[in-house]
C-alpha cells in the first residue's frame, strides 16, 4: 500500500516536473528512479552532503547516496564500478588512466588550502615552498633560522623549534601539499616527490595527525607548530587562533588565500586546461595567484551499466557544476566555482558518460 | 545409521567459526603472496616505509611491477605496537587488579553489582570516544605539564588510552573469578588468623592466578588491534623508532588504516598488497602472545596443582 502510494506520488510530481519542463523548457526531470552511489573525498563530503539534498528537492525521484570514505577510495571504486561517483581531491593518474582509459575526472569545484601556524606574538608569516620543504625534511628547525627571517624582515620570530604537523591518512591535501612543494622546491621534487600519502623524512618531536579536524586539534594544542589546513576548516582554524602564512608564489610574491587570489590561480589555467581536466592548479604563474588551488573531481567510469543510470549520473553532475556552483553552496566550504571555460570542459565531458 | 538432524546441524555451523578464520587468514597470505616475495626478510627488519611515487610510471624491480620508489619496512609499527601495547598493559594491571579487590573484598554486596556494572559499561564504550577524549583532554595534558617538547601526541597516549580501554575487560574477568573463590578458602585463612591483605594476596589471589593471565591475554588482544582510539592520539609515527615516551608512534592496526586509502590509488596494487602482509604479521602477532600466554597460563595451573 505504502509502495503503492509512493510509486503514484512520485509519478504525478514527475508528470508535473515533466509538464512543467515543457513549459519552461529548463528544468530537467528524472522521471526513472535510479539509484546512485557517491563516495570518496572527505573534503567534498560535506558539500556532496549540501548537493544532494538540494537536488533532491527539485528533483523528484532523485536517489542519491553520499558517503565519505577518502579520495584514493573514491577512485578505486569507482574503477572497480562499485560507485557511480568517486569524490576525489587529486585527478586519476597517468598510470591508473592507462589501465582504465574510460575514466573521467570532472572537476565540480574549486578547493585550495591554508598553511597555518601556532606562533604567538606572530600574525603575519610569510613561507615559501623551499621553507616548508625545509621544515618537514627536518632540515629547516628554529623558527628563527635564517631563511624564514630572511622571507620575514621585522617580525620577531621566536628562537624555539618548529614542530611540523602533516596528515597520517591518506589524504587530497596531502597531495597537493606536497605538489606545491614538489614544484618549488627541486630538492623535494626529486626525494619524496607527491601524493595523498609521502613517507615524510623523521623528524623528532613532528606529529602525525588524522583528518583536517585532527590537524587543527594538533596545531591549537602545540605552540611552535605549523601545518597545511583544508580551506573548508578557514572559519574553525580562525576561531582556534591560529596564523594563515602567506605563501610565495611562482611571480615571487607572497599571497594570503583569498577569493581573489584563489579565482587569480583558477582563472590562469582555466583557458589551458586540457580536455581531460587533468590538471595541476598549483604554483601557476599569475602574479598575485595563491600557490595551492586544486579542482575537487568527480570520478567517473565513461561507460555505465545502463542507460537510465549515465542518464542520471550526466543530470546530476550537470546540476552540480551549474546550479551547485551557486555561492550558496560555495559560501558555507570556502570553494569557489568553476570559471565559465573549465564548466563547457566538464559539460563535454560529462556528455560523454553512456 | 540414525540421522540426527540436530546434531548435523549444530556440528556444520561449529565449523563455522574455524573456518572463517581460515579464510581471512588464507585470504591475506594469497593476498600477500606476491608483497611476501618482493619484501623478503627486509618487511620486518626496516624501518622506511614508502609507498612511492604513484603519479609516475610503475618500474619493474625483481620482475614485479611496482611504484617508484616503493619501499615497505615495518619494525616502525611492530616496535610501536608491541610497546604500546605492553605499556597499557602495564598500566592497566595494577589498576584492574585494584578495582576487582576492591568490588569483591570492601564494597557492600548490595552496591557491587552497580559498581560492577559500572566497571563493565567501559568496555562497551566506542574505541573512537576514547580517542576524541585523549584528543581533548589527555593530549594537552601530556604536552602541558609532562612532556619536555610539549607535544602531547605519542607513545604515552596511545598506552593511556589502550590502558583505559582494556582495564575494564581485566577487571571484570578477576571479579567474577573472586567471587567465584570457595568460601572456605577465605574463611580457613581468616581463622588461621590472616589479616585481610593476607587472605587476598595468599588465599585468593593464587587462586584465580590462571583467570588474571586470561584476562590479560584477552585484553592483549584488544590492545594489539585497536586502531581508531591510537590513529587519533598516537601521533602517527613513522620511519623512525620511537626513542622516548613522547616520541609519536604508529601501531600496525592504525597504520594500514592510515594509508589504505592512498594505498587503493596504485595502480600496480603493490601497496595493497603489502598493506595486507602488514595485517598478515598482525594477525600473528596476535596468534603469537595467545598462544604463549596459553603456556603461562597452564604453567601456572600446574604449580598450584604441584602446591596443593
Amino acid at each position: 500500500m505504502n509502495i503503492l502510494n509512493k510509486l503514484r506520488r512520485t509519478g504525478v510530481a514527475a508528470l508535473a516536473i515533466a509538464s512543467l519542463a515543457g513549459v519552461t523548457g529548463t528544468a530537467k526531470a528524472q522521471t526513472v528512479d535510479v539509484p546512485l552511489i557517491e563516495s570518496g573525498s572527505s573534503l567534498l563530503y560535506p558539500l556532496f552532503n549540501d548537493w544532494v539534498a538540494a537536488y533532491s528537492a527539485d528533483h523528484p525521484g532523485a536517489d542519491i547516496t553520499t558517503t565519505s570514505t577518502g579520495s584514493g577510495a573514491g577512485i578505486a571504486q569507482a574503477i572497480k564500478g562499485l560507485i557511480n561517483i568517486g569524490a576525489s581531491d587529486a585527478y586519476v593518474s597517468d598510470s591508473l588512466e592507462a589501465k582504465n582509459p574510460t575514466i573521467l575526472s570532472i572537476p565540480l569545484a574549486i578547493s585550495s588550502q591554508e598553511v597555518n601556524y601556532n606562533l604567538p606574538g606572530v600574525t603575519n608569516l610569510k613561507l615559501s615552498g623551499p621553507i616548508l620543504a625545509g621544515i618537514y625534511e627536518g632540515k629547516i628547525t628554529q623558527w628563527n633560522d635564517p631563511a624564514i627571517a630572511a622571507a620575514n624582515p621585522g617580525v620577531a620570530l621566536p628562537n624555539h623549534v618548529i614542530v611540523p604537523i602533516h596528515r597520517l591518512d591518506g589524504s587530497g591535501d596531502t597531495f597537493i601539499f606536497t605538489q606545491y612543494l614538489s614544484a618549488s622546491d627541486s630538492g623535494w621534487a626529486s626525494t619524496l616527490k607527491y601524493g595523498t600519502a609521502v613517507s615524510w623524512p623523521a623528524i623528532s618531536g613532528e606529529i602525525g595527525a588524522k583528518g583536517n579536524s585532527g590537524m587543527l586539534a594538533a596545531a591549537a594544542a602545540n605552540q611552535y607548530s605549523v601545518a597545511y589546513i583544508g580551506i573548508s576548516y578557514a572559519d574553525k582554524v580562525a576561531s582556534a587562533g591560529l596564523g594563515t602564512a602567506a605563501l610565495l608564489n611562482k611571480a615571487g610574491n607572497y599571497v594570503l588565500p583569498t577569493k581573489d587570489s584563489i579565482s587569480a590561480a583558477a582563472e590562469s589555467v582555466a583557458n589551458s586546461t586540457p580536455a581531460d581536466e587533468r590538471i595541476s592548479m598549483i604554483f601557476t604563474d599569475a602574479p598575485n595567484a595563491y600557490p595551492i588551488v586544486n579542482y575537487e573531481y568527480a570520478v567517473v567510469n565513461s561507460t555505465q551499466p545502463a542507460s537510465a543510470v549515465a542518464e542520471a549520473i550526466r543530470a546530476f553532475l550537470s546540476w552540480a557544476i551549474t546550479e551547485g556552483n551557486a555561492p550558496s553552496f560555495m559560501a558555507k566550504v570556502h570553494f569557489l566555482p568553476l570559471p565559465a571555460a573549465v564548466v563547457a570542459l566538464s559539460q563535454a565531458q560529462i556528455a560523454k558518460i553512456q | 545409521m540414525k540421522i540426527r538432524p540436530f546434531r548435523l546441524s549444530v556440528f556444520a555451523l561449529s565449523l563455522l567459526i574455524p573456518a572463517a578464520l581460515c579464510a581471512v587468514v588464507l585470504f591475506l597470505m594469497i593476498y600477500s603472496g606476491q608483497a611476501i616475495m618482493f619484501n623478503g626478510l627486509h618487511f620486518l627488519t626496516d624501518v622506511t616505509w614508502n609507498l612511492g611515487d604513484m603519479y609516475d610510471d610503475p618500474v619493474t624491480v625483481h620482475g614485479v611491477s611496482v611504484p617508484s620508489g616503493a619501499e615497505y619496512g615495518i619494525l616502525v609499527f611492530i616496535v610501536g605496537t608491541l610497546v604500546s601495547s605492553g605499556l597499557a598493559i602495564l598500566i592497566a594491571v595494577p589498576l584492574s587488579v585494584g578495582a576487582a579487590i576492591f568490588l569483591s573484598e570492601a564494597v557492600p554486596a548490595k552496591i557491587r553489582p552497580v559498581l560492577s556494572m559500572l566497571v563493565e559499561l567501559i568496555a562497551v564504550v566506542p574505541s573512537v570516544v576514547f580517542g576524541l577524549w585523549g584528543i581533548a583532554v589527555l593530549v594537552p595534558f601530556i604536552g602541558h605539564h609532562l612532556s619536555p617538547t610539549g607535544n602531547g601526541y605519542g607513545l604515552l597516549a596511545a598506552s593511556i588510552v589502550l590502558a583505559l580501554m582494556i582495564t575494564p575487560i581485566i577487571a571484570s574477568t578477576l571479579l567474577d573469578a573472586l567471587l567465584q573463590v570457595p568460601k572456605e578458602n577465605r574463611e580457613s585463612a581468616f581463622a588461621l588468623g590472616a589479616t585481610h591483605f593476607e587472605v587476598v594476596s595468599k588465599a585468593m589471589m593464587p587462586m584465580v592466578r590462571a583467570t588474571l593471565i586470561g584476562g590479560i591475554v584477552l585484553a592483549l588482544g584488544r590492545a594489539l588491534g585497536e586502531t581508531m582510539a591510537v590513529l587519533m592520539v598516537s601521533g602517527g609515527g613513522g620511519n623512525i623508532l620511537p626513542t622516548s615516551l613522547f616520541s609519536p608512534i604508529s601501531t600496525i592496526a592504525s597504520f594500514v588504516a592510515g594509508q589504505l586509502d592512498s594505498a587503493e590509488a596504485d595502480p600496480t596494487n603493490m601497496s595493497v598488497r603489502a598493506l595486507s602482509e602488514v595485517a598478515l604479521v598482525l594477525f600473528l602477532i596476535t596468534l603469537a602472545v595467545n598462544a604463549g600466554a596459553k603456556l603461562l597460563a597452564s604453567g601456572a595451573l600446574n604449580v598450584r596443582k604441584r602446591q596443593s
